[in-house]
C-alpha cells in the first residue's frame, strides 16, 4: 500500500515539472499525449503476453492481467484520442482528422473495446477468458499490420517504409523539451503499474467470489 | 490421417450439407445482389465515379455477406451438438479450422464469382478484360477474411449478440485487408497492376500467410474455450 | 502564450478521468470485498451447522 503512496507522490510531484519547459502553449498537450499512447501500447502489450500465458499455462492469474490491462489499455487510448482532438483543434482548425496517427488511435480503442465487449457478452467465465485470450493474441499481432497499411495509405506518394516515418517525433524535439517529455512518460508508467495492480486485485477477489460461489452451489 | 486429408474430409462434409440444404449459399447471394440494389439507390453516382468508388462498394458487399456466411459457419454443429462430436474425435483442431475457412472461402468465392459481373452490369463498367486480375485479388482478401472470420465466429460462438458482436469484434482486425484489396483493385482498374500496388499486395499476402499459421496453431485453443 | 485553454482543457480532462477511474475502481473493490466477507461468513456459518 505504502509502496502505490510513493507511485502517486511520484506521479503528482512531476505534474510541476512540464509547465516549466514550452513552446507555443499546445505543444505542451504533447507531454500527456505521448506518455499516453505509450501507456497504451504497453497495456496492449501486457494484454497479448497475458492472453499467451492464459492459453499456454491456464492460470487465472494471467487472465486477471490481460483484462485488467485490457480494460486500463481503453482508458488510456480513449485519453490518447481526447488529447489528439483537443490538440488538433487549434493547430490544424479542426477536432477531428483523419491522419494516421489519430486513426490508428481510434482502431486500437475499436479493437480492445471489442475485447471487453467481447468478455462481459460470454458468460461462462473460463470460455470468455479463453475467447479474450485469442483475441487479444490476433488482435495484438494485427497492430503492426495495421500500422503499416494505415501509414501507406495516409502517405500515398511516399515508397513504404517498414517502420513508421512519423512516428519518431521525439528524435526532433529539442532537448529541453525532452526532459519534461521523459519525465512524464515514466509519470504516466508508474500511474499505469499502480492502476494495474489496483485492478489485478479487484480482479482476484472477483475470481475468489466466483470460486465460493461454484463451491456453495456444488 | 494427416492435416490435408483430415480437412478435406470435413471440408466435404460442410459442402455436401451445404449442397443439400443450400441455405447459407443461397442468402449470400440474394443478400450480395441485394446490397447492389441498394448501394446504387444510396449513391447517385455519375459513370466515372463509380469506376472509382467500384472497388470500395464491392468490398463493402462481400465483407457483410461473408459476415453472414461466418454466422452460420458453425451453425450445424451448434443445432445438433455436433461440436461436441467433433472435439471428442481425434479430429486436429488446425484441420477443422482450415477446412470451415475453406468452406467459406468456397460460400465466398462462388457469390463473388456471380456478384462481380453483375457489379459491372449494373454500373455499366468496362473494362471486363481486368475482371480476372480484380477477381484474384479479391480471392486474397477473401482468403484473408476467412481465416480471420473463422476464428472470430468461433471466438464469440458462446456469447450473447454473436450477430452483432462477430462483425463488432471482426471489422477492425480486417483493415488491413480492407485498405490493401481496395487499393489494389483501384490500381488495376486505373491501370494494369502498377508496381505501386505491389507493397499492398504483399502485405495482402502477408497478413493471409500470418493469420492461416496462427489460426492453425491457436484454433485449439478456440474452439475447446 | 495563445490556446492556454486547450492545454487546461486536455490536463483538466486527463487527470479528471483518471481520478475518476481510480475512485470507480476504489468503490468496485470495496463492493467486492464486501460481497467476499459476506461470502465467506455465510460459508463458516454453514460449515458450523453442519458439524
Amino acid at each position: 500500500m505504502s509502496l502505490s503512496a510513493i507511485v502517486v507522490g511520484l506521479y503528482w510531484g512531476l505534474v510541476i515539472a512540464p509547465p516549466d519547459a514550452y513552446q507555443g502553449e499546445v505543444q505542451r498537450i504533447m507531454y500527456l499525449h505521448l506518455p499516453s499512447i505509450l501507456t497504451a501500447y504497453l497495456s496492449y502489450f501486457l494484454v497479448f503476453i497475458g492472453s499467451c500465458m492464459y492459453l499456454w499455462k491456464r492460470e487465472k492469474r494471467d487472465d486477471i492481467l490481460a483484462h485488467s490491462a485490457a480494460e486500463i489499455g481503453v482508458l488510456f487510448t480513449a485519453l490518447t484520442i481526447i488529447e489528439g482532438s483537443i490538440w488538433g483543434r487549434p493547430t490544424w482548425g479542426v477536432w477531428w482528422t483523419w491522419d494516421a496517427r489519430l486513426t490508428l488511435t481510434a482502431i486500437l480503442l475499436l479493437i480492445y473495446t471489442g475485447y471487453l465487449m467481447l468478455r462481459s457478452l460470454i458468460e461462462d467465465e473460463n470460455r470468455a477468458a479463453s475467447a479474450a485470450a485469442v483475441l487479444g493474441i490476433i488482435g495484438f499481432l494485427d497492430i503492426p499490420l495495421i500500422h503499416m497499411s494505415v501509414y501507406w495509405w495516409r502517405t500515398l506518394h511516399q515508397p513504404p517504409s517498414i517502420l513508421q516515418p512519423n512516428k519518431a517525433p521525439w528524435e526532433n524535439i529539442a532537448w529541453p523539451l525532452l526532459i519534461p517529455l521523459l519525465i512524464n512518460i515514466v509519470a504516466f508508467l508508474l500511474l499505469l503499474f499502480y492502476l494495474l495492480s489496483l485492478r489485478y486485485r479487484l480482479g482476484e477477489i472477483r475470481d475468489e467470489i466466483r470460486m465460493r460461489r461454484l463451491e456453495q452451489s456444488a | 490421417m494427416n492435416l490435408l486429408k483430415q480437412t478435406s474430409l470435413v471440408f466435404w462434409k460442410d459442402l455436401l450439407l451445404e449442397l443439400r440444404r443450400r441455405d447459407s449459399l443461397l442468402t449470400m447471394f440474394f443478400f450480395g445482389t441485394l446490397l447492389l440494389f441498394v448501394f446504387h439507390f444510396s449513391f447517385d453516382l455519375p459513370p466515372d465515379k463509380v469506376a472509382e468508388m467500384a472497388p470500395a462498394l464491392l468490398w463493402l458487399a462481400f465483407l457483410f455477406t461473408g459476415t453472414l456466411g461466418l454466422t452460420q459457419l458453425f451453425q450445424v454443429e451448434r443445432e445438433n451438438h455436433c461440436l461436441e462430436a467433433l472435439l471428442l474425435s481425434p479430429l486436429d483442431r488446425g484441420a477443422l479450422f482450415l477446412a470451415k475457412s475453406c468452406f467459406n472461402l468456397f460460400l465466398m468465392l462462388l457469390v463473388e464469382l456471380v456478384v462481380m459481373p453483375l457489379f459491372w452490369i449494373l454500373f455499366n463498367l468496362h473494362g471486363w478484360n481486368l475482371l480476372p486480375q480484380l477477381f484474384l485479388v479479391t480471392l486474397l482478401g477473401t482468403v484473408g477474411f476467412c481465416v480471420l472470420g473463422t476464428i472470430m465466429s468461433a471466438v464469440t460462438l458462446r456469447a450473447r449478440a454473436r450477430e452483432l458482436l462477430l462483425p463488432l469484434v471482426l471489422f477492425p482486425l480486417m483493415i488491413p485487408v480492407i485498405l490493401a484489396t481496395i487499393r489494389c483493385m483501384e490500381n488495376i482498374m486505373s491501370a494494369g497492376d502498377l508496381g505501386a500496388a505491389e507493397s499492398w499486395l504483399r502485405l495482402l499476402l502477408g497478413f493471409d500467410v500470418i493469420f492461416v499459421t496462427v489460426g492453425i496453431l491457436i484454433f485449439d485453443r478456440v474452439i475447446e474455450g | 502564450m495563445e490556446h492556454w485553454s486547450f492545454v487546461a482543457l486536455a490536463y483538466g480532462i486527463v487527470w479528471s478521468v483518471i481520478v475518476v477511474y481510480f475512485f470507480f475502481l476504489k468503490r468496485r473493490y470495496r463492493k467486492a470485498q464486501m460481497e467476499l466477507s459476506a461470502l465467506t461468513s455465510a460459508q463458516t456459518l454453514e460449515e458450523h451447522e453442519q458439524t
